[in-house]
């Protein structure tokens, strides 16, 4: 008689507190008794929906997914559950509602992926203080600009006028801004293409990808600092 | 099963709904009325005296009677001194901790006085119930609504004015939504809406989507201090300015009532005819009375700067959830203080939409928070609701800033996480301040609860790694826990202090009530007792009534058995009738030992009638 195999449970299983089965951390529920699953600090919020690790999402498609998965395991349907499982119900709907809200806007969707790719957050770059190479002219000119409009507003000079003058400033910006968004979509295709390509050739797409939010994120701010520009010359 | 029910805590009136065959109803008193002013009498001695006849001891004894209190709920006294100003009741506490109010020579803290008006609704309705001849009437969990906009600490007094009265407060849900879930039911719509709730105190918008039985709360706004009251005290402090001026400074506090009356008069007056007068009765201070003419246009004159405060909110509103007004599919009014012709046409103007108000917008909350009490304890599916947190949630960081960590609108349950470290070499705690509210700076946000860290082994600046971890839970309540990394020290609170009641003294005013109502835990006892009687007989007699009762007597029985039961039965259904608790407890364990074999083999039957015909690989 052989001895019965042990069994062996790899870290992509969860364990159910009810039964002790096996279950893949993507499933919300025991295969075997149905219970709610305790949520695993294994996974991502793609997985967590069903979802491939692409950054093309059809938001009508993520948003059928969150209501099916809203409906079962909101904490208003464990309310007679035991402790673990209504635990399990609250971990499981706030995990959820927050991969819904990041997979639903594209750009936190793009930094998730980042994150979950092992690259650091563009949040924790001091992306204010260092000028982007790829945009050194137009910030160079920018400011000049601005300076000059400064020193006219200073000196008095007429609303309107500078008004016009900070519009077209905008205009290049705007240009650049439109571009990187571009980028960022090809990048985006490239990426959700080359799902079998080598990791290497991967990681190159990523690593592009974060420089572009970089640089948007700056060209964000010089659009801010254009609107402030903007405020201070009060209502026309 | 005992019963749930939904209530509506209102700043003037409170509310209370139960759900009956799948549908919701408000439960009235015997003259029809469901409104329950939430104003409460405190007697001399102790006793205690909530709606109606509260409110007419206004006029007459106006420092032992006290309303509007919901204002003052989850606020430190450095919040309420405009509200204060305006209120006749005396009004106390120590700066940076809970109100207090002083009534009748006692003192009380707000969700005291809450607790007051919940026993009433939770009295009313057990009335109810016991006259519709349930044998089961007693009310222990509700679902209570509170103003979308109430930040954390309101919502926790709130949780404990529940706690108070006895009640099991099964979830706190925000007053538009509950409206939206009522009026979804009754219109069967889908769509996006915008709830436009105007009441007493609070002011409340919300946008929701509306989509096969889920309410999806997509953003929320409001002012949890703009209210009909505030038109109220407006018109007050009109009159008594045109009555006499600086005699009237230092008026007493029944004067102040008896003008405030003849105001609210006009106000209502005024939402149905074109003109009015105004008739205040003659008071110490006023003994000739007074009376003027009073037409809409005048007093729209006078409202017309509060009524848009209520635009803002909308507005913002609809930017955060990313619409304009022509998206908005249906508006559905909600509130006493939207039957004002002006707020009618204001929130038509904004939306360029006639909003809606089919339902009574006094009763509908109170009607939704009874559907979502009913989804709660009966599992039904079919309707959902995902509601927003209000507030951004954060802690203090470096400099007196405000790092968010929950943003404004997230729906709820959420949770978020953010790394901290120290900034000096050795530190061994760090202190946690967490914060409510959208502005950069801490001074300019809520605090809700300061809490320490200890125990961190020393290390150089910015070596530890401190992670905070915020959990919203489907009422909207915040807990927070921090943790060293490194090693691992965690500490968990839910957020209470700063302006709530610590769960000491919770239970604290819970034993004194206790000790006042004695009678109402005999009651309690007795009901208990009565239940498990029943639990034990309805079992018996379901066990009795199988086809095949007679062929297990025959198979496993002794002799004598079948006629124990029967005699314990009858004797357990007569103590059931009685009212003495001792006796059904004894009755009740009698016939719980005596149909212990019944039950077993009863029991083995069921298991191998369900098994029958199944594999054992199955099993």
């Amino acid at each position: 008689m052989t001895p019965e195999p042990i069994p062996v449970r790899s870290v992509s299983m969860l364990e159910c507190r009810n039964c002790g089965a096996g279950s893949p951390v993507d499933k919300h529920f025991c295969q075997q008794c149905s219970r709610i699953l305790a949520l695993s600090r294994q996974g991502d919020y793609f997985s967590f929906l069903g979802l491939p690790r692409r950054l093309g999402v059809d938001s009508q498609d993520l948003e059928r997914r969150f209501l099916d998965l809203s409906r079962k395991f909101h904490p208003d349907y464990f309310y007679n559950a035991p402790p673990a499982e209504r635990l399990a119900s609250l971990e499981r709907s706030s995990y959820l509602n927050d991969a819904y809200r990041t997979l639903k806007n594209p750009s936190a969707r793009i930094e998730y992926l980042l994150a979950v790719e092992g690259l650091p957050s563009v949040a924790s770059d001091e992306g204010g203080v260092q000028v982007p190479p790829a945009l050194l002219e137009e910030v160079f000119a920018l400011n000049e600009e601005l300076d000059e409009i400064r020193e006219l507003r200073e000196s008095g000079g007429e609303t309107d006028a500078l008004r016009s003058r900070l519009d077209a400033a905008r205009t290049p910006i705007e240009r650049k801004r439109d571009e990187h968004e571009r980028v960022i979509r090809e990048l985006g295709d490239r990426w959700d293409g080359e799902a079998g390509s080598p990791s290497g050739d991967r990681l190159a797409t990523l690593t592009a990808l974060r420089e572009q939010l970089l640089e948007r994120k700056y060209i964000d701010n010089l659009l801010a600092t254009i609107d402030r520009e903007a405020a201070g010359l009060g209502v026309s | 099963m005992s019963k749930v029910v939904g209530i509506d805590l209102g700043t003037t009136n409170s509310l209370v709904a139960c759900v009956k065959d799948g549908a919701p109803f408000v439960i009235r008193d015997a003259s029809g009325d469901a409104l329950v002013p939430s104003t409460v009498f405190i007697g001399g001695d102790g006793a205690v005296i909530v709606g109606r006849e509260a409110q007419r001891r206004l006029l007459t004894a106006s420092a032992s009677t006290v309303y509007s209190v919901k204002r003052f709920m989850g606020q430190g006294i450095e919040d309420v001194h405009e509200d204060a100003s305006l209120l006749p009741f005396g009004i106390g506490g120590d700066p940076g901790g809970v109100v207090r109010l002083s009534v009748a020579g006692q003192e009380f803290t707000p969700p005291e006085i809450s607790a007051f008006v919940l026993r009433e609704l939770k009295r009313r309705a057990e009335e109810y119930f016991r006259e519709q001849g349930e044998f089961d009437f007693e009310i222990d969990r509700a679902v209570i609504t509170v103003p979308a906009y109430f930040n954390d600490a309101q919502r926790t007094a709130t949780r404990d004015a529940g706690r108070l009265a006895g009640l099991e407060v099964l979830r706190i849900i925000n007053e538009p939504t509950a409206a939206a879930l009522a009026y979804g039911m009754a219109e069967r719509d889908r769509g996006t809406i915008a709830v436009y709730d105007f009441g007493g105190g609070t002011f409340d918008v919300s946008i929701l989507r509306v989509e096969d039985g889920v309410f999806q709360v997509l953003s929320t706004n409001g002012d949890t201090h703009l209210g009909g009251d505030d038109i109220d005290a407006l018109l007050t402090a009109e009159v008594r300015r045109e009555i006499a001026g600086a005699a009237l400074e230092d008026g007493n506090a029944e004067m102040i009532q008896v003008i405030r009356k003849a105001a609210i008069q006009a106000k209502w007056d005024l939402s149905s005819e074109e003109e009015t007068e105004l008739c205040v009765e003659p008071v110490v201070g006023i003994p000739e009375g007074y009376r003027r003419r009073i037409t809409r246009a005048d007093f729209e004159r006078m409202i017309v700067p509060l009524v848009e405060r209520t635009l803002g909110p909308c507005r913002q509103a609809l930017t955060d959830a990313g619409l304009g007004p022509k998206d908005i599919e249906e508006v559905v009014l909600v509130g006493g203080s939207t039957r004002i012709p002006l707020v009618r046409r204001l929130v038509h103007e904004l939306f360029d939409r006639k909003p809606h108000s089919d339902l009574n917008p006094d009763e509908v909350v109170a009607l939704g928070a009874a559907v979502q009490a009913d989804i709660l304890v009966s599992g039904r599916r079919e309707m959902l609701l995902l509601d927003v947190t209000p507030l951004s949630l954060g802690i203090e960081t470096m400099g007196g800033v405000m790092s968010k960590i929950i943003l404004r609108n997230s729906t709820i349950p959420a949770s978020g996480r953010e790394m901290f470290t120290s900034f000096a070499d050795n530190q061994t705690a760090v202190d946690v301040h967490v914060l409510q509210g959208e502005r950069e700076l801490v001074a300019d946000c809520r605090s809700l609860a300061r809490f320490r860290l200890r125990g961190i082994p020393p290390m150089p600046a910015g070596m530890p790694r401190i992670e905070v971890h915020f959990q919203i839970d489907a009422n909207g309540i915040l807990s927070v826990s921090a943790k060293e990394l490194r090693t691992a020290i965690e500490q968990t609170i839910e957020v209470k202090p700063s302006y709530g009641l610590t769960d000491e003294e919770v239970e604290r005013m819970l034993i004194e009530s206790f000790e006042h109502a004695e009678t109402d835990v005999e009651a309690r006892l007795l009901i208990e007792a009565r239940n498990e009687a029943e639990t034990v007989i309805h079992a018996t007699e379901k066990s009795l009534r199988r086809p095949d009762f007679d062929q297990l007597v025959a198979e496993t029985f002794e002799p004598g058995e079948r006629e124990r039961i029967g005699q314990a039965l009858s004797e357990a259904k007569l103590a059931l009738g009685g009212a003495d608790r001792d006796l059904m407890l004894q009755k009740t364990e009698a016939l719980n030992k005596a149909t212990r074999q019944l039950a077993e083999v009863v029991m083995n039957r069921s298991v191998r009638e369900a098994l029958a015909g199944k594999n054992v690989r199955d099993v």
